[in-house]
């Protein structure tokens, strides 16, 4: 399912935002020294030191002490967050935040959206976390004071947050890991008047052939994980200096789709799929503050994506003999504006426009357009320890294609959202609202035998209750914070068979509603050359069905949606060694509503990681999944198990 | 095994039915239920009787004669043969990419969409359409197959000869376009005799076979091109008959079919577009001969017995249509949400529902097995092998009468000999 749509009106409205603000500090799962990520973020903004936004951050030692290669990995210690990972090294991973489906959470890399216009989802496998400062995770809005407007546009946002190069460097790495996994990195970095700059280069080459093996009562099935290879080349260069900020991204791989393992006589025939990626992208951002009351943003990006997948290998005997070949091209710009005539007050309005193309040699398929525009107004107060903040977000999407079909209608939405938050002394209490929707996606709409051009959008409406507390002294520090929230999600967009048909497409259908808890914990304790961290997130949540009361599922727990999952990771660091050692549980989730033998069983996934560093050289050892549970994300696509990694980094 | 033991010594089934649930794609979960006289006995039947799963999507059952039964397991690539006691006998995976079958009591035909089949000890290769392959059932491998059009799908054996609807169903993804044959295959030497251009394309899902008629679907392309229901004629087929003179095309969409015991097709679906969204869907009971005899100006009516109509259109996804051969129950099946167990409809042969069961995930095909001996002996034991008797001797009714089609369950005589004309 693809789709897409364009539109050429204009927008333009206001809505407003009020905030009071400023003030406390969250820093939540993760990390000690929000201020120093904010620092280098807002450079030129009189920022306020402490939010009202339900956030959680990984950032700098605490980011790099985990057993991560990829933002997913980074994601998965967050409350709130359900990765789903079809296995493998080169699976997809996309993530879900508070069961609000993976195409509402926003991901960014330095405030600017990535995008894909063709199914709305952002593989995060893709990005690395070697040149990233910090991650941080947004429930409802980010509220900083000069914002895009796309930044009000998703349920939930992910962060990245490049890091800023403060000397002149040169470092190689070099990692093997299991399965035949070798990864090569080169990273030079140079500071000049005020000017930064670093170029960064990947390359990673991995067969993925990892051993599996599938026992209860009705089998006993070994095997090896095929065509799970993957090959990728990413090379990212980035210049900064004072209010500027530009990043090039270019990221080329060819992978394997691995099938379910299923009942099979023998290895004879596989169901090889294979995808080749090339993506790039170039954006720029720029901001400055005058007279300490005015600040101006301007953002631009150019991105081109491009996708190939093939099953014509003579191995592959189930499927259609599929080669086809997907292009999009997304031009991007916004400008933002924040104004604060009153010490208290703050208002910021901004506008964003964006133009997406999709191309495939798919039959009766032709490209398809979509012009997106969004206006924001928020408003921020904060006195006197009550803050509040207010936006309304206006969006319209205009599609033109030549398709028979035609376009859709074009679709336009006030949407708002509110924040009221108190503090005292170290704790903090918030209460929040946001009704948001994400539009069809290109897919969804056009694509051949699938799309279905009468979508509606997808709403989602988000309640949160909160507080926070933070704690310091010499020794200590520590924070713990909990959200309780409730999300309704309506109008579903789905793909399903048609009624009396044998054929599916994409429809609105099903009704959810969630309850749920997130906490996180965390402490640090220093003396000495010693140096304790322990970091805790805890989810529980109650994601049901509440589509059709007369249906036998209502009410019932949605299918994947875990009830209770936490994370507990522990590092302790002397001098120039350390020791990370992390426990991710999730609870047991069902996969259908058909038997109650449908479950995937619940699992701790265990990793640990010790890092040195002498002289040069960083060296690191890991053993991922130290347990060797080997779990599922999706029923029949089996996870890797436990597998080992060394790095070594010399750097000059 | 399982079944004899929840089967009642002394009660005699009469419906008896095998259910397929196809599961969910990937995720290796298509099971077999059993159903018989209101009870759904298992819903994870093979498993129960073989300890091993049976895969991944199976697609068709039918039973080759009283002893064997054949499915079609499309993702895993099997055709799994068991017997009607559900116990495992063979497998293969000669031919990948199966999709529905055919039998003539010993050998069992299979249509398959993909482009290799491995043929008494060699792989053959079909680049330029799908193929129909042989199983012999002595020694369950393939001994000859022959291409056809793009993806053939529903497949008939009428008097010698094999019936394939081709579809050409991958013309959305590959470079060829949508079929519009039926390939007439004549069985013994697997040569294809003619194909009959019904002018329909896509002839797509369940085939239904009452006598010498079919009743094929064919669900258009959802955009320019309308569903239709072809009734076609073997005989005409067979005899030599101009093409146009094979078929006559309805105006409906057959999506699910069944014949009835009567011989006529129930055939119920929707006429889809996606250039509009528009549904239309169908009820119609076809009687195959008047349409042939009127060329579709008659023979169709939408007198579904009792409330068979009206329950079915409160289903939020029929899935699977039947009417047990052997005793007129009326059977479907509702997919609900395709995550949650599908249910079984029953219905007696006049329309009353009388019962609705739970089964799994997708029952999509029925096999129905014969009614068990009425009169009420059990632990037959068939003196007939060993040569005590030829099975081609002429067998009489206690009246002295000599019977052609003995029934199961009654009693005749053979080589001067009683007996319970009951295979299993």
């Amino acid at each position: 399912m693809k789709e897409n749509c364009s539109t050429r009106g204009f927008i333009f409205r206001v809505c407003m935002l009020l905030m009071t603000g400023m003030l406390s500090n969250i820093y939540c799962s993760a990390d000690e020294r929000p201020d120093t990520v904010i620092s280098l973020q807002n450079v030129t903004v009189t920022a306020t030191p402490r939010k009202l936004a339900t956030v959680q951050t990984l950032a700098g030692a605490q980011l790099q002490s985990l057993s991560t290669t990829t933002i997913a990995d980074a994601l998965k210690y967050f409350a709130g967050v359900q990765i789903k990972d079809y296995g493998g090294l080169g699976g997809l991973k996309t993530v879900n935040v508070r069961s609000l489906g993976a195409q509402h959470v926003g991901v960014y890399i330095d405030g600017i959206r990535i995008t894909n216009a063709q199914n709305g989802t952002v593989d995060l496998g893709k990005y690395s976390l070697s040149t990233l400062e910090s991650v941080s995770l947004y429930n409802a809005n980010k509220l900083d004071l000069c914002q895009s407007a796309s930044e009000y546009a998703s349920g939930a946002t992910v962060y990245m947050q490049t890091r800023r190069p403060d000397t002149d460097s040169l470092s190689v790495t070099g990692r093997w890991a299991s399965f035949h996994t070798y990864m090569g990195r080169v990273n030079a970095q140079l500071c000049r008047r005020g000017w930064s700059a670093f170029v960064d280069a990947e390359y990673l080459d991995s067969k993925g052939d990892y051993p599996f093996r599938y026992k209860s009562e009705y089998e006993d099935t070994v095997g090896r994980r095929f065509n799970s290879d993957i090959r990728y080349t990413r090379v990212e260069a980035a210049l900064f200096k004072d209010g500027f900020a530009s990043h090039l991204y270019y990221y080329d791989s060819e992978r394997g789709c691995p099938g379910g393992v299923v009942r099979r006589l023998s290895d004879k025939y596989n169901n090889v799929g294979r995808e080749w990626d090339r993506d790039m992208f170039a954006q720029a951002s720029w901001s400055r503050t005058f007279s300490n009351k005015f600040s101006f943003k301007a953002n631009a990006k150019y991105s081109y994506e491009y996708l190939r997948y093939c099953t014509d290998y003579p191995e592959n005997q189930n499927t259609a003999k599929v080669n086809n070949h997907y292009r999009q091209h997304d031009a991007y710009a916004a400008v933002s504006g924040a104004y604060r005539p009153l010490g208290w007050l703050s208002m910021n309005v901004g506008y964003d426009a964006r133009m997406s193309w999709l191309g495939a040699d798919l039959k009766r398929f032709c490209s398809v357009r979509r012009l997106d525009q969004k206006a924001v107004v928020a408003v921020q107060a904060d006195r006197g320890g009550l803050r509040a903040a207010a936006s309304v977000l206006f969006q319209h999407y205009k599609d033109h294609t030549r398709l028979k079909t035609g376009a859709a209608e074009p679709l336009k939405r006030f949407t708002p959202a509110v924040t009221l938050g108190y503090t005292f002394r170290d704790l903090t209490v918030r209460a929040w609202y946001k009704n948001i929707f994400r539009a069809p996606t290109l897919n969804d709409l056009y694509y051949t035998q699938a799309g279905n051009r009468n979508l509606k959008p997808e709403f989602t409406k988000q309640w949160n209750i909160g507080a926070e507390y933070g704690y310091r002294n010499i020794n200590w520090l520590a924070s713990v914070q909990a959200d309780f929230y409730i999300n309704h999600i309506d109008d579903r967009i789905v793909c399903l068979p048609l009624r009396g048909t044998y054929t599916w497409s994409m429809m609105n259908y099903g009704h959810t509603r969630c309850r749920g808890l997130n906490v996180n914990a965390s402490g640090t304790y220093a003396t000495g050359a010693w140096n304790f961290s322990l970091l805790t997130s805890l989810t529980w949540q109650r994601d049901i069905n509440r589509t059709n009361p007369e249906s036998d599922t209502y009410d019932l727990p949605i299918c994947y949606s875990p009830t209770l999952s936490y994370g507990i990771t522990a590092i302790a660091a002397w001098r120039q060694l350390s020791l990370t050692v992390s426990d991710l549980h999730v609870g047991k989730r069902m996969w259908s509503y058909a038997d109650a033998e449908d479950m995937l069983r619940p699992y701790n996934n265990v990793d640990v990681k010790l890092t040195a560093a002498v002289w040069r050289m960083l060296a690191s050892f890991e053993i991922n999944d130290l347990l060797d549970v080997q779990y599922e994300h999706i029923p029949r696509y089996p996870m890797p198990g436990r597998n080992f990694r060394v790095t070594v980094t010399f750097t000059v | 095994m399982a079944l004899a033991m929840t089967a009642p010594a002394l009660h005699a089934a009469e419906e008896r039915l095998i259910i397929l649930n196809e599961g969910l794609w990937q995720q290796d979960n298509g099971r077999v239920s059993y159903f018989e006289d209101g009870t759904v006995i298992s819903n994870s039947w093979f498993r129960d009787i073989n300890g091993y799963k049976l895969g991944d999507t199976p697609n068709d059952i039918i039973a080759v004669n009283d002893n064997l039964i054949a499915i079609a397991v499309n993702w895993s690539n099997i055709v799994q043969f068991i017997t009607p006691e559900g116990k495992a006998v063979a497998a293969t995976e000669e031919i990948p990419n199966n999709r529905k079958l055919a039998t003539d009591g010993r050998y069992v035909y299979i249509s398959s969409y993909g482009h290799e089949c491995f043929v008494d000890g060699d792989y053959e290769y079909f680049d330029n359409g799908g193929y129909v392959a042989k199983i012999d059932t002595s020694d369950f491998r393939v001994t000859d197959a022959v291409g056809v059009g793009y993806e053939p799908e529903g497949i008939a054996y009428y008097k010698g000869y094999l019936f394939v609807a081709n579809t050409g169903g991958y013309a959305f993804q590959e470079a060829h376009e949508y079929e519009t044959t039926v390939s007439v295959i004549d069985a013994e030497t697997m040569e294809v005799v003619r194909n009959v251009d019904t002018g329909q394309i896509n002839l797509y899902g369940k085939m239904s076979q009452s006598g010498q008629y079919l009743c094929i679907n064919s669900p258009g392309d959802y955009y320019d091109v309308q569903a239709a229901t072809i009734i076609f004629d073997c005989d005409a087929a067979i005899a030599g008959e101009p093409d146009g003179e094979c078929f006559v095309s309805l105006e409906y969409a057959a999506t699910y079919n069944c014949t009835d015991k009567s011989g006529h097709f129930y055939a119920i679906g929707s006429r889809y577009s996606y250039y509009t969204g528009d549904y239309t869907f169908n009820y119609v009971i076809i009687d195959p001969e008047a349409v042939m005899a009127s060329g579709g100006g008659d023979g169709v009516t939408e007198d579904f017995p009792g409330t068979v109509l009206d329950d079915i259109k409160k289903f939020s996804m029929p899935y699977g249509l039947f009417v047990n051969p052997y005793t007129g129950y009326i059977y479907a099946t509702d997919a609900g949400d395709y995550t949650a167990a599908g249910a079984l409809y029953q219905w007696t042969p006049d329309g009353n529902l009388i019962g609705k069961y739970k089964l799994y995930i997708n029952p999509a095909h029925f096999l129905a097995l014969r009614p068990e001996s009425p009169s009420g002996i059990g632990n037959i034991t068939d003196d007939m092998t060993d040569g005590n008797a030829d099975e081609n001797m002429t067998i009489y009714n206690l009246q002295g009468i000599p019977v052609t089609s003995p029934l199961p369950g009654h009693i005749y005589i053979r080589n001067g000999k009683k007996f319970i004309y009951n295979k299993y």
